[in-house]
C-alpha cells in the first residue's frame, strides 16, 4: 500500500505560533500539528537526556506538547515568541521529565535542584562519549549539550536555564576542559 | 554568532560529531503517538470555536441587525412627508428592529430622516429608547 508522504509546512515557527494564537479552529490545529512534527524529535532527544527509557521519554513528549497546546486559546492566552521555539520547549521538556522522575521516586523531591543533581544519560550500551558525559557534573553536561548539540548561543543558554551568563561560561569552560582531557578525545586525536 | 559566542569555548569537529551522535534518539515515535497529539490538538482548537460561538453569537446577531438598518437607510424612501407612526407594525408585542423593515416596506411616504431617527431609537441602549 502506498504511503502518503506529508509535506513539511513551509511556514516559520513564528507564523505557525501566530496561527495557533489567532487562526480559526482548523488553521490553528494544522499549525500546531506542523509545530509538533517539526520539533517532536528534538523534544524526545531532550527527554532522553533526563529519563531512563523510551517509554518515559514518550510520556514526556506528550506532556510537553500538551502543556504547549494549553497555552494557546481558549485555555491559554497565547504565546509571544521572542526567541527560537526550542528555547521554550527545552525548559518545558526538562521540567516535565524531572516531574516524571520525582513521581517515580527516581529523583529527589527538593524544590531547588543543584545542577549536579541532574540525571544523566541512561542506557546499557552507551558509547564512549556517553560514558564521558555521564561522568560530567550535570550542569556542565547540560551546557555542553545546549551549546554543541542544540546550537544555542550563550545568551540563549542563560535564558533557557535561567542562570547568569557568567555561570554558563564557567560551566562551558570546565565541561570543555573535561571533555578534551578524556580518553575518548585523546583517541580521536590519535586517529 | 555574536562576538561573545565567537570567543567562547570551542570544540573539535570530531567531538561535536560524537556529542551529536550520542544524542540521537531512537525512532520510537509511532503513528499512534502522532495521531493522539493531532486528535488532542483538534479537540483543543474546536473548543475554541465553541467558545467563540457561545459568546460571539450575540455579537454576530447585533452586526446583522446593524447591517440591516444601514441597508434600510440606504434604500429607504425619500419624501418630504413629516410624521411617522411608531407602532408594533408586525404585531410582535413590542416595537423592535423588525418594525423598521415593516415601516420601510409599508409606508413609502416616510422620509429618510424619520427612518433614521426611528432606527436609532430602536437600537438605542438608553432607558428612554423605545425598547
Amino acid at each position: 500500500m502506498a504511503r502518503r508522504l506529508r509535506r513539511q509546512d513551509p511556514r516559520s515557527d513564528e507564523a505557525l505560533v501566530a496561527a495557533c494564537n489567532e487562526g480559526d479552529s482548523r488553521e490553528a490545529a494544522q499549525a500546531f500539528e506542523a509545530l509538533y512534527r517539526r520539533h517532536k524529535d528534538y523534544v524526545l532527544r531532550v527527554a532522553l537526556r533526563f529519563v531512563p527509557d523510551t517509554d518515559a521519554a514518550l510520556d514526556v513528549l506528550q506532556d510537553t506538547f500538551t502543556y504547549l497546546l494549553r497555552r494557546f486559546p481558549p485555555t491559554g492566552e497565547g504565546i509571544l515568541l521572542t526567541a527560537k521555539l526550542t528555547t521554550l520547549l527545552y525548559p518545558i521538556a526538562k521540567n516535565t521529565a524531572i516531574t516524571a522522575l520525582r513521581k517515580s521516586g527516581r529523583f529527589p523531591a527538593a524544590e531547588d535542584i543543584a545542577p549536579d543533581d541532574l540525571p544523566g544519560p541512561h542506557g546499557g550500551d552507551t558509547t564512549d562519549i556517553r560514558k564521558v558525559l555521564a561522568n560530567l557534573p550535570g550542569g556542565q553536561r547540560e551546557v555542553l549539550e545546549l551549546r554543541f548539540v542544540d546550537d544555542l548561543s550563550l545568551k540563549e543558554i542563560a535564558d533557557v536555564l535561567s542562570i547568569p551568563l557568567g555561570t554558563v561560561k564557567s560551566r562551558l569552560h570546565l565541561g570543555v576542559a573535561r571533555l578534551r582531557s578524556s580518553d575518548f578525545a585523546k583517541n580521536l586525536d590519535d586517529e | 554568532m555574536s562576538d561573545q559566542d565567537a570567543n567562547s569555548e570551542q570544540l573539535d569537529e570530531g567531538l561535536i560529531r560524537a556529542l551529536r551522535a550520542a544524542d540521537e534518539a531512537p525512532a520510537v515515535i509511532t503513528a499512534s503517538v502522532d495521531r493522539a497529539l493531532a486528535d488532542m490538538s483538534r479537540r483543543h482548537f474546536a473548543s475554541r470555536w465553541t467558545v467563540w460561538k457561545r459568546h460571539g453569537g450575540w455579537a454576530l446577531a447585533a452586526s446583522v441587525a446593524l447591517v440591516a438598518v444601514l441597508a434600510v437607510q440606504m434604500t429607504g424612501p425619500a419624501t418630504d412627508n413629516g410624521e411617522i407612526l411608531y407602532a408594533d407594525v408586525n404585531g410582535s408585542g413590542g416595537i423592535d428592529i423588525a418594525d423598521v423593515f415593516a415601516v420601510a416596506r409599508e409606508q413609502p411616504g416616510v422620509t429618510q430622516a424619520d427612518l433614521d431617527a426611528f432606527a436609532m431609537r430602536v437600537v438605542s441602549l438608553d432607558a428612554g429608547g423605545l425598547r
